[in-house]
């Protein structure tokens, strides 16, 4: 029965599959132009063309489940585009993205949380924006205080928050999500080093426990720690998808500017 | 159901009753979800709506002395200015003036308010909103509820204020039977704002005159409303047909409803008084004139087209946002 259940798990529908995904951006939209700009171009005949960026190219790849996938790639690969889509924060211009499973988006320091309120609403606030229940919250709600190591000041407005705390409470609300799919876009990078190696910790658990994880860094030290395949993103296009020690072996030796520039 | 640890948290299977497969396709080809599935997803965010709204309403006075109050200080302050520049100044000897300008203020203060507020609700959450997914109609929805709460709140003094009148004068009720009416009123009122809201909201993302423009209609409005007159001043200066113009603006349609189903209605004596000629002219009595049921159905009709035209201005604009340069 083990056996056949582990076997299922092999051939189960994967957590992401992207297919042919494209992503363009309008650039400057001539459209929302202003009266100054309207009124200056009044002489001139030719209209300004639209503008259009291609970040994505048809990218395709699929996530099985407890994969943790790093992705590389140079300033303006499209690596943020990419992982936002899985968000849903950006819709695809064409092809598809089909996600199986809760996601997670990892926010970045503070963009979630709001000066004025405390600690704790800003827990409530931010884990249902990451689509808890007032009950469920209730239930991890000292688990997630805990994580983040700020009990006492709990009760006190964020504003008084150094940086490096309100990144911690970032961090344990959207580890204790229970989500399935764990989207990370280089915020691992603040906090001190116990607390980026407790977040690593926290990673590894959660993908033993069959948890999917997507996360863009720079830091190949914490790729090869972490990750079990790396996707190395080139122009909108995925370049070499494999193993992290030869694809960063391969992206490094490519690469003009050396990672320590980059991050 | 046993309390989890830290490593059953991480985990979907640690939830067998609170599994849920959440399967999502995002597909480029289609034509985007229809009304009453952006809806569903609406429902589905319900306790974040309402968590914002609690926010809202927490924030907004929250590092102040008297809180809450100031919610009823402000409508007092006005009504006790204007009732003190029509008494004095302008000789109206309307009974209870008082109570018909607070009847009309409040519902228009929800309608500025609510504008004025949810006109940045968009722009202000980009940071926000660039990192994480969720139904955006949250923004504007929640700043709407947050001043509608605190209409129903003012509508509450309202009538704490009517009972007032009623002991100091106990000859006759200031209460009315037709106040039955106010909920149903509330509701429309809701949908007007919550329209409007929408598609402002939406707009100003991409032209921020939208704001500006906010400002200056909701200032004119003011005035295109019976708040500081009686809409039978509109009906004896301009006809029949002028006060059926007037009546098209579906905000000045609801104040006068709030009023005439509050208050009893008041005909209007014009003092008596000199005209240019220097002829004493006696007082001159207008009766009021009743609320019509065209009138409220054309309004009805209105508030609900706006309702359902803003949210598809929005959901058409929504995925916009987060792209806007």
């Amino acid at each position: 029965m083990a056996i056949c259940g582990a076997r299922l798990n092999e051939v189960e529908a994967p957590k992401i599959r992207i297919t042919d995904l494209h992503k363009s951006f309008v650039l400057h939209d001539v459209h929302i132009g202003t009266l100054k700009s309207w009124l200056l171009r009044i002489g001139q005949k030719a209209k300004p063309k639209r503008q259009v960026k291609h970040v994505l190219r048809g990218i395709s790849f699929d996530v099985k489940r407890r994969e943790c996938v790093a992705i590389v790639g140079r300033n303006g690969a499209g690596k943020s585009t990419m992982l936002s889509i899985v968000a849903k924060v950006y819709r695809p211009t064409s092809g598809s993205v089909e996600i199986n499973g809760r996601v997670a988006p990892l926010l970045e320091l503070g963009s979630g949380f709001h000066p004025d309120l405390t600690g704790l609403e800003n827990v409530y606030f931010n884990a249902m924006l990451l689509g808890l229940t007032e009950d469920q919250i209730k239930e991890r709600l000292d688990e997630i205080v805990d994580f983040a190591e700020i009990r006492e000041y709990i009760e006190e407005p964020i504003r008084t928050y150094s940086s490096g705390m309100i990144a911690r409470l970032g961090f344990a609300v959207a580890s204790h999500v229970d989500a399935e799919i764990l989207i990370v876009d280089e915020s691992l990078a603040v906090g001190d080093f116990q607390f980026v190696q407790k977040c690593y910790a926290h990673i590894r658990r959660f993908q033993m426990r069959g948890g999917t994880i997507l996360f863009v860094s720079h830091s190949s030290s914490s790729i090869k720690d972490i990750a079990t395949r790396c996707l190395w993103v080139e122009q909108g296009v995925v370049k070499m998808d494999g193993n992290p020690d030869e694809v960063i072996k391969e992206y490094q030796s490519n690469a003009p500017s050396p990672e320590s520039a980059a991050n | 159901m046993l309390i989890p640890t830290v490593s059953a948290l991480l985990t979907p299977e640690g939830y067998d009753d609170a599994e849920v497969i959440v399967k999502s396709i995002q597909n480029a080809s289609d034509r985007g979800p229809s009304m009453l599935e952006e809806l569903k997803e609406l429902w589905n965010y319900r306790a974040l709506l309402m968590s914002m709204v609690r926010r809202e309403l927490n924030i907004r006075y929250k590092n102040s002395v008297l809180g809450f109050l100031w919610s009823f200080i402000n409508p007092l302050v006005t009504v006790v200015v204007m009732t003190f520049v029509f008494k004095t100044i302008m000789r109206n000897d309307t009974p209870n003036f008082s109570a018909y300008v607070l009847a009309g203020y409040l519902p228009f203060t929800f309608f500025q308010m609510g504008l004025m507020d949810s006109a940045q609700s968009i722009i202000g959450a980009l940071p926000l909103i660039r990192k994480v997914y969720f139904p955006r109609e949250i923004l504007p929805l929640s700043l709407v509820i947050a001043n509608f709460v605190h209409l129903l709140l003012a509508m509450g003094m309202f009538f704490l204020y009517l009972a007032f009148i009623y002991i100091t004068n106990p000859a006759e009720s200031p209460f009315r039977m037709t106040a039955m009416y106010l909920p149903f009123l509330l509701i429309l009122n809701f949908c007007l704002v919550t329209g409007f809201s929408l598609l402002i909201s939406a707009l100003n993302v991409f032209y921020e005159d939208v704001k500006y423009l906010v400002g200056i209609i909701t200032y004119l409005l003011f005035f295109m409303c019976p708040v500081m007159y009686f809409s039978e001043k509109i009906y004896y200066s301009l006809g029949a047909k002028g006060y059926y113009l007037y009546f098209l603006n579906p905000v000045a349609t609801m104040v006068n409803a709030y009023r005439k189903i509050l208050l009893a209605p008041q005909p209007q004596i014009t003092k008596e008084g000199f005209d240019k000629l220097g002829h004493k002219i006696p007082d001159m009595v207008q009766a009021a004139v009743p609320l019509s049921m065209r009138e409220m159905l054309l309004t009805s009709a209105i508030s609900l087209f706006i309702l359902w035209y803003g949210y598809r201005v929005f959901n058409k604009l929504k995925w916009r946002f987060v792209e806007r340069v």
